[in-house]
């Protein structure tokens, strides 16, 4: 621990007034509070229902109170680092790819609950597991993958004579040249978005064979001849089919350009399909949805995961694994992520099957693409050296800058150097 | 005289006890400390504490929701190491350089067009303001929008004078991306300039123009011998924060690029906020964000001794 702590330097100063915002909150009186922080949804019905639905639900039952808060979305990290700075805020929140890794110190370990869930509910996916297990804990419940998946537009692949999406990086290639010749590029996120960038170029270089690490979370292994080609591969691909302005593209990017028929794939969660439908039916119809393509060491997605943590801090933390129990019921749980259609992919094999998929069978390959995803740094356990080489966009750079003309070399030995540097406090 | 007064003394003891709080409030010296020391407690509270946490921060290994500890100059060392670091740092002096040398160009530009007289003049100078006072997020995505290859205003143009479809991606080319940036700050910073130089202007007594123009001083030497060195100073005021606003800009970069294209955009500001948050890494965010200070503050100090000495 520092020499001087938070608290001891305020009272320092005399700020009296500060102090008592920074101590921990009273626990509550009976009739007691439950606050849950989720990231506002992108599908609001899904808000909507366990707000009016759930909560109230719980309230009756128990006589605990559900308070469901929502922060925007990108300000969730933001939020808990607050919260778990200050010990105060929320009691249940959810978590966002590697937050586990980052705040799991300050959440319950509920290794004893994920087991009870699991055994009841067919048992974990791997990839669900992969996202909240530190040092052997499970330190959040998971709930779901947000996929990362090829979104293609139907009547344009016909044009070219293509009635089914490529299966290889390679035959997609040849897709997209005859695309961008007939006006109709592909858009790939390849700037400094959170997820749209990262959804493709991670099973990308691992579909060469190309990793940023070992999987003892300490060797750097990025500069291979699978790196290699892998990074020749994206050059190639960008220049012959994608769009230039995608290098500085962020997550809206690819959406505004895909309702405005500007291009003819690209790679999205479900949401593209989502709002598609509601805004823009006509390109809806066009609109088909994929899994990511092969490349020579098969076939690879990015984790989306999210999960829900207990604040060990919390005073009422018996209640908030009671309420995590009852809502990862399939009686509660079933009809929240029905709401959102598939836009939250389960992470429990019993609802391989639920009825949520038939609603859009285009959704389909989300759930069959949880059985190839992975977080940023796989092989490797989730890191904080890992969140710190997403957060400096080690990969998603070395791609950039190889399309945007820079060698092969160049590009792995600036990676290289810059994971060296990250990986050394491992 | 000694007995007379004595008992005077004695007499206006009681009362003189009784004021002696309000006597003691009156003197200027104690009454001046306490107006400030509100502000002070303030300034402490809001300023100083989070400053010198930063500064405790930067020094140690402090992954966010975990305890720290104290790593000496470790994080900057990491930092020197950091080929992004230095990236950010020439980015981050250029976007302040250009963006401000355009700024006081065009301000003062601004400033002596808007001081003539004519119709409306008002409320085009009302007008003027708009950039600066709509909020950055807002007036950021819609330069979003305009800088957008597919549908902008800005490419139209473009390919309508001839230049070839789809025209240039301005935040996808590294240099167009940030020379979009150092535009969009100079777009939003330039009615600050202008109307603080305007202020000025108006203060220069016409008779000194009237000297001048006797004496045979056509417009570029009343320009050169009176205007400027009378608005020296609220040229170099303005200066002042323009530098230390852009210097540590973060909304602009945040919604338009987020540091991309391969980092061609990111500053200090947005970097810090990267591992800070991004990456967690409280102590290594912190020391990003501090290496802004020295080169500020020796500008600060440097402006500050030259207005004195002016």
């Amino acid at each position: 621990m520092h020499g001087i702590s938070r608290r001891g330097f305020l009272e320092l100063a005399g700020i009296g007034a500060a102090t008592a915002a920074l101590a921990p909150r009273p626990a509550p009186a009976a009739g007691k509070t439950l606050t849950v922080l989720h990231e506002s949804s992108f599908i609001p019905p899904f808000d909507e229902y366990i707000k009016t639905t759930l909560a109230q639900q719980y309230e009756k039952e128990t006589g605990v109170k559900v308070v469901y808060e929502v922060t925007a979305v990108g300000s969730l990290p933001t939020r808990i680092a607050t919260i778990t700075e200050t010990g105060t805020g929320a009691d249940i929140t959810m978590n966002l790819l590697l937050n586990v890794i980052q705040f799991g110190e300050k959440y319950v370990d509920v290794t004893d609950l994920c087991k009870e869930i699991g055994e009841k509910n067919g048992g974990w996916y791997d990839a669900g597991r992969e996202a909240v297990v530190v040092d052997g804990k499970w330190k959040a419940v998971p709930f779901c993958n947000i996929g990362q998946l090829m979104n293609w537009r139907t009547d344009w692949f016909k044009e070219v004579g293509v009635a089914k999406f490529p299966e290889t990086w390679e035959e997609l290639h040849e897709v997209g040249k005859k695309l961008k010749t007939k006006g109709h590029p592909f858009g790939f996120e390849l700037g400094h978005g959170f997820g749209d960038n990262h959804g493709w170029l991670y099973p990308l270089l691992w579909s060469y064979g190309g990793h940023e690490v070992e999987a003892d979370g300490k060797t750097v292994v990025i500069d291979s001849d699978e790196t290699a080609r892998a990074v020749d591969f994206a050059r190639k691909f960008f220049q012959d089919c994608v769009l230039e302005d995608c290098l500085g593209w962020t997550d809206v990017s690819n959406n505004k350009a895909w309702m405005a028929e500007q291009i003819s794939c690209t790679n999205n969660a479900e949401s593209i399909l989502w709002f598609a439908k509601k805004e823009f039916p006509e390109i809806a119809k066009v609109t088909d949805q994929a899994m990511n393509p092969q490349g020579p060491k098969g076939r690879f997605h990015l984790m989306g995961a999210i999960s829900h943590s207990i604040l060990n801090f919390s005073p009422v933390k018996e209640e908030a694994v009671a309420f995590m129990r009852w809502l990862m019921d399939p009686k509660q749980l079933g009809g929240w992520y029905a709401v959102a259609d598939s836009y939250y992919q389960p992470t429990l094999h019993a609802y391989d099957n639920a009825p949520m998929w038939d609603v859009e069978p285009r959704n389909k390959p989300y759930r069959d693409a949880m059985a190839t995803a992975h977080l940023p740094g796989w092989p490797a356990p989730a890191s904080r050296q890992m969140a710190e080489s997403v957060a400096k966009y080690v990969v998603v750079d070395m791609f950039a800058k190889a399309c945007a003309g820079a060698s092969t070399k160049e590009v792995i030995k600036n990676a290289e150097a810059q994971l060296r540097e990250i990986y050394k406090s491992a | 005289m000694s007995i007379r007064i004595e008992p005077l003394i004695a007499l206006a003891r009681p009362p003189r006890r009784a004021f002696s709080l309000a006597l003691w409030l009156d003197r200027e010296a104690v009454f001046g400390w306490l107006m400030m020391a509100l502000p002070l407690l303030f300034l402490a509270a809001f300023v100083g504490y989070p400053f010198v946490y930063g500064i405790l921060l930067s020094l140690q290994d402090r992954p966010v929701a975990k305890p720290g500890h104290f790593v000496g100059l470790a994080n900057f060392v990491k930092n020197f190491h950091d080929p992004i670091f230095w990236r950010v740092a020439v980015n981050t002096f250029v976007y302040t350089g250009v963006a401000t040398l355009l700024k006081m160009v065009g301000g003062l530009g601004l400033a002596l067009a808007m001081n003539q007289d004519f119709r409306m003049k008002n409320l085009v100078r009302a007008l003027l303001l708009l950039p600066f006072i709509v909020p950055t997020v807002l007036s950021t995505v819609a330069w979003l929008w305009m800088l957008d290859p597919a549908f902008s205003v800005v490419n139209r143009l473009l390919i309508g004078l001839g230049v070839p479809r789809p025209g240039p991606s301005w935040l996808g080319n590294p240099v167009l991306a940030m020379f979009s940036i150092i535009m969009i700050n100079t777009w939003r910073g330039l009615p600050f300039y202008g109307i603080t130089l305007l202020a000025g202007l108006q203060t220069v007594p016409p008779e000194l123009y009237e000297a001048a123009t006797i004496d045979g001083a056509g417009g570029w030497n009343r320009f050169r011998y009176v205007t400027l060195p009378l608005l020296k100073p609220i040229i170099l005021i303005v200066t002042l924060f323009s530098v230390i606003f852009t210097f540590a800009d973060f909304q602009l970069v945040y919604v338009l690029t987020h540091g991309g294209p391969q980092n061609a955009t990111h500053l200090f500001a947005t970097y810090a906020f990267d591992i800070g948050m991004g990456a967690g890494q409280l102590g290594l965010g912190a020391s990003v964000a501090l290496t802004m200070l020295p080169a500020l503050a020796l500008l600060i100090v440097a402006l500050t001794l030259y207005m004195r000495r002016a």
